[in-house]
């Protein structure tokens, strides 16, 4: 396997994640006549929003996003080249060239322009239990219901934050989940000038709210607002969530009530997946209300003079509305330079509307930094941060007093690191690293530097491009 | 303000700072360690750390002169021996591994290569053995086919680079050090019989200056008016995947940078120093694919079950090369009460330079001959045959 | 039609296409491996991806994610530990 040729490939746009961004930017170049790659790693394009329900789901008549299908075939008409079940692991030497692994090993391919629309990712916090079986995200309850007609329990309980818990709940009661309640950090649903003023600027999606709010009292279905997961508890035989007990968002450790439950969803908002962008030298910044790092682009969301894009939620969160006018946005920006017409130039206009909504409508709820630094704060010391190498908060308590560095804000996280192990697992920081920085006093993610592999990659994959011209080395430094 | 004052600056908290500080304050001097970033991030956190007890006598990928390795045996014998008791010294867990290691030889040359440092090993009193392919794949059989031959080596094995250059930290603050990171030094000047240090946290006068600030050690010479010879290079290293163990000894090349491990945690380590990007000293440096791609491929000639293994981690790490590929350490000239240590092998030296340097501090002998990887021979427009 | 898989030697029915994780949870088994490094029960988290809960070994291929797989017929699935050195 060493040795064997790889064969180089290049397009014109390369575009990274097959959601709603990707598929709108792929399907409006393709039909202007340029070659365009997409690639995903999931098995089909659709991204989260747009996951394709399974071929049993379909002939029931259950597809609940039949937008999604027709986008899908929209681009595949237009004759972009989809690359599913790939994933785009690094960046050659060259600063552009995306390295790929796939079931058939691993690929490359130059593009003169890269959309990177790789999404984002829910958000947990830890809690005493939160690693049980029958312990997920929002978004996974989601994708079983609306993807697979799988009811994720039978006695379900969801969690944390954000507008995202509604909607989810009703896909539950859509297949007869009992829905024991719905516990919400913030108190976003009380009678606020701010949520008159949301409701009054936008009022299809206060419509489609009250449906949703509408649905769940009907089956009453509890709404807690101020509350947050305290503790979840094991069944007799210690493999699988039982209880889970709520607080007060202002006391977390102080139980409240208890539920019995045999699932457990919990989600606080997204975040997005800027590796890949990072990689390609896109700089970030920190956005002090999410405490993420946030790409920094133009509003084509071009970062700085590359040919670097991004579209959609790994440029933010801003819903799936305004990713598909990212999509526009970007591919109008890129048919510019190449001197093609086809670009839909009302995009923008629509781009900033739902940027407006998403904007207004995420501050009705609590900040996702400080909510993380409250939860973080209260959390016992035995409880497990980082889930892939079982490091507790105690333990990154311990080396963030050892690595305090006050002139540089908080503790030194890549120290805080190198002591614990935390964030050297397989998951790769994903689902920890917000929580280390806040338990380390970190405002918001050091801009650390991008590391290849995005994704674990096999060696022998690797290998593979030995000798081959995007692994030459034109000059040996000694 | 006054300025601060103590007996020594160390400059620099990597492996080679925080030991020096340690074995000065053990003696009951004041120690200042001025680090410009963060503790162990550069090249001591970035290191395999392996301790190489049995000859090098190899290559990084690049490098043009070889190391002379005989000279380095008993010098890597010194260390092992220290090794051994860094952990009950410092009363710190630092993760030593001694599990040996084998050096494998895939051409007749080679061969001849492991047969010839045998001898500087035996003359330095280390326990080594050359094996032939067979009897190397029995003692693991993960080798692949075309290893003809290997030296094994007890007494090989690495330690924590995370843990070690913290654990001596913490011992030399609780012996009285003051540690002070994100506190670049900005300039030097001789100050009476002593010197002069101003740091982004102020002043410090200070008798003696011990420079191991790694690649930036020529920056902080230059400071002080000595223009020296060394030259920042980035190496890389790669992580797998936890995997089940396959891989009980250390397995380096004789011939091409290679260094391959398995850690307690199961993840796989593999180095052998080839290049990075090019160095990035105000930053992190990148990786570089191509070497990526070299690297593994050879790791998994050499031991061709790391094929199945995931790539997780790869990351950057600098130091100071030298001209001639030889570690420095001593007094600099021209600039008295002012040392050095750096250059390649300074995580498997650094109990030994540690011990010399508080030694040359104290203006006692060094445990060890050293006079002949002084600092002299790196000095800029530098006419060896005057004294000075 | 369902398809007929294979999980850790049982015959297991899957709605046709479905996700193996939903193929998985529908037959009653959320433990898909041991933790590497607790030895704890661990199920799947984020069904997307990213938190690499879900690995289980498929027709030969290890640490292939569930969430990520959908169900054919014959499948063969072993869950289990994931390993470590120690």
């Amino acid at each position: 396997m060493t040795g064997a040729p790889v064969s180089p490939d290049a397009c014109d746009v390369a575009v990274v994640g097959g959601g709603p961004a990707g598929l709108t930017a792929a399907r409006r170049l393709a039909a202007a006549g340029l070659s365009v790659t997409v690639l995903d790693e999931q098995p089909e394009l659709g991204g989260q929003y747009y996951r394709r329900p399974s071929a049993a789901v379909i002939e029931r008549g259950g597809d609940h996003r039949p937008a999604g299908g027709r986008l899908i075939g929209a681009v595949r008409d237009a004759g972009a080249d989809c690359r599913t079940d790939t994933s785009v692991w690094g960046v050659a030497d060259d600063g552009r060239t995306l390295l790929l692994s796939g079931p058939a090993g691993v690929a490359t391919l130059t593009a003169r322009y890269l959309i990177i629309a790789t999404g984002a990712y829910e958000r947990v916090i830890p809690f005493p239990g939160w690693e049980l079986p029958g312990v997920t995200t929002v978004g996974f309850a989601q994708h079983l219901a609306a993807g697979d007609g799988i009811r994720v329990g039978e006695r379900v309980l969801l969690a944390g934050s954000g507008p995202f818990l509604l909607p989810v709940a009703c896909s539950l009661l859509d297949l007869g989940v009992h829905v024991v309640g719905i516990a919400e950090a913030g108190t976003p649903y009380r009678l606020s000038g701010r949520g008159l003023l949301t409701a009054a600027s936008f009022p299809a999606r206060l419509a489609e709210f009250a449906r949703y709010v509408a649905r769940l009292a009907r089956h009453r279905v509890p709404l807690w607002q101020d509350r947050v997961v305290a503790r979840a508890d094991a069944s007799p035989a210690g493999d699988h969530v039982a209880s889970v007990t709520l607080a007060a968002t202002g006391t977390p450790a102080t139980p409240v009530a208890s539920y019995a439950v045999d699932a457990l969803c919990v989600g606080i908002g997204f975040r997005p997946q800027s590796e890949i962008a990072r990689l390609l030298g896109c700089s970030l910044s920190g956005d002090p209300w999410s405490g993420d790092l946030l790409p920094v682009t133009d509003p084509t969301g071009r970062a700085g003079q590359s040919d670097v894009y991004l579209a959609g939620e790994a440029r933010g969160i801003g819903g799936a509305g305004r990713a598909a006018a990212d999509g526009e946005v970007v591919a109008a920006a890129i048919l510019d330079r190449e001197g093609r017409p086809g670009g839909d130039r009302r995009a923008a206009a629509r781009q900033r509307r739902h940027a407006r909504f998403a904007g207004h409508n995420a501050r009705l709820y609590p900040a996702a930094a400080e909510l993380t630094r409250r939860l973080t704060a209260a959390l016992p010391d035995d409880v497990h941060v980082c889930r892939c190498e079982a490091v507790t908060a105690g333990q990154v308590r311990a080396a963030a007093a050892v690595a305090a560095a006050p002139q540089h804000g908080g503790a030194d996280l890549g120290a805080v690191r190198a002591l614990t192990r935390a964030g050297m697992g397989p998951c790769q920081g994903r689902e920890c690293q917000a929580t280390v920085a806040a338990l380390c006093g970190a405002v918001a993610e050091p801009a650390g530097m991008a590391r290849m592999p995005a994704r674990p990659v096999p060696v022998a994959d690797i290998a593979q491009l030995a000798g081959t011209p995007v692994a030459s080395t034109p000059e040996v430094t000694g | 303000m006054s300025a601060a004052t103590a007996d020594v600056l160390v400059v620099g908290a990597g492996i080679l700072g925080a030991a020096t500080a340690y074995h000065l304050a053990r003696r009951g001097l004041r120690v200042t360690v001025a680090e410009r970033g963060a503790a162990n991030r550069e090249g001591s956190g970035t290191t395999a750390g392996n301790l190489h007890v049995q000859a090098m006598h190899t290559r990084r990928p690049g490098q043009e002169v070889p190391v002379d390795s005989e000279r380095l045996v008993p010098l890597q014998k010194a260390a092992s021996d220290r090794w051994a008791k860094v952990s009950e010294e410092i009363g710190a867990d630092i993760g030593l591994q001694r599990a040996g290691g084998l050096m494998v030889a895939e051409t007749e040359d080679q061969v001849h290569e492991l047969k010839v440092k045998a001898g500087w090993e035996a003359a330095a009193g280390l326990d080594t053995e050359v094996l032939d392919g067979d009897s190397a794949r029995r003692m693991l059989p993960s080798l692949g086919p075309s290893v003809l031959a290997a030296t094994w080596c007890a007494a090989d094995g690495y330690a924590n680079p995370l843990l070690v250059t913290q654990s001596y930290l913490t011992a030399a603050q609780r012996l009285g050090a003051t540690v002070r990171t994100f506190c670049p030094v900005t300039g030097l000047q001789r100050r009476g019989s002593g010197w002069r240090a101003s740091t982004t946290g102020g002043d410090l006068d200070a008798a003696a200056v011990v420079n191991v600030a790694g690649p930036w050690a020529s920056q902080v010479a230059a400071m002080a008016g000595i223009e020296l010879r060394l030259t920042p290079v980035a190496i890389q290293m790669h992580a797998t995947v936890r995997a089940p163990a396959l891989l009980p000894h250390l397995v380096q090349h004789i011939g091409e940078g290679l260094s391959v491990k398995q850690v307690s945690a199961g993840t796989v380590l593999i180095g052998g120093g080839w290049p990075s990007a090019p160095i990035n000293l105000d930053g992190r440096t990148q990786a570089s694919v191509a070497s990526m791609a070299g690297n593994l491929a050879q790791a998994i000639r050499v031991l061709p079950p790391l094929a199945g293994l995931r790539l997780l981690r790869t990351w950057a790490g600098p130091l100071a090369a030298t001209p001639d590929e030889m570690p420095v350490i001593g007094a600099v000239p021209g600039a008295p009460g002012m040392f050095l240590a750096a250059g390649t092998y300074a995580f498997t030296f650094a109990p030994l330079w540690s011990e010399s340097l508080a030694a040359l501090v104290a203006g006692e002998n060094p445990p060890t001959e050293i006079s002949d990887l002084g600092p002299e021979r790196l000095l800029k427009g530098e006419n060896l045959a005057t004294p000075h | 039609m369902n398809a007929r898989i294979e999980v850790d030697g049982e015959t297991v029915s899957a709605p046709r296409g479905a996700m193996l994780t939903a193929a998985l949870i529908a037959a009653g088994r959320w433990v898909l491996r041991a933790h590497p490094v607790t030895g704890t029960p661990r199920g799947p988290l984020c069904g997307m991806g990213v938190c690499l809960e879900c690995e289980v070994t498929v027709d030969g291929r290890p640490a292939t994610r569930a969430c990520l797989t959908r169900v054919t017929d014959g499948m063969r699935v072993w869950t289990g530990t994931g390993g470590s050195a120690s």
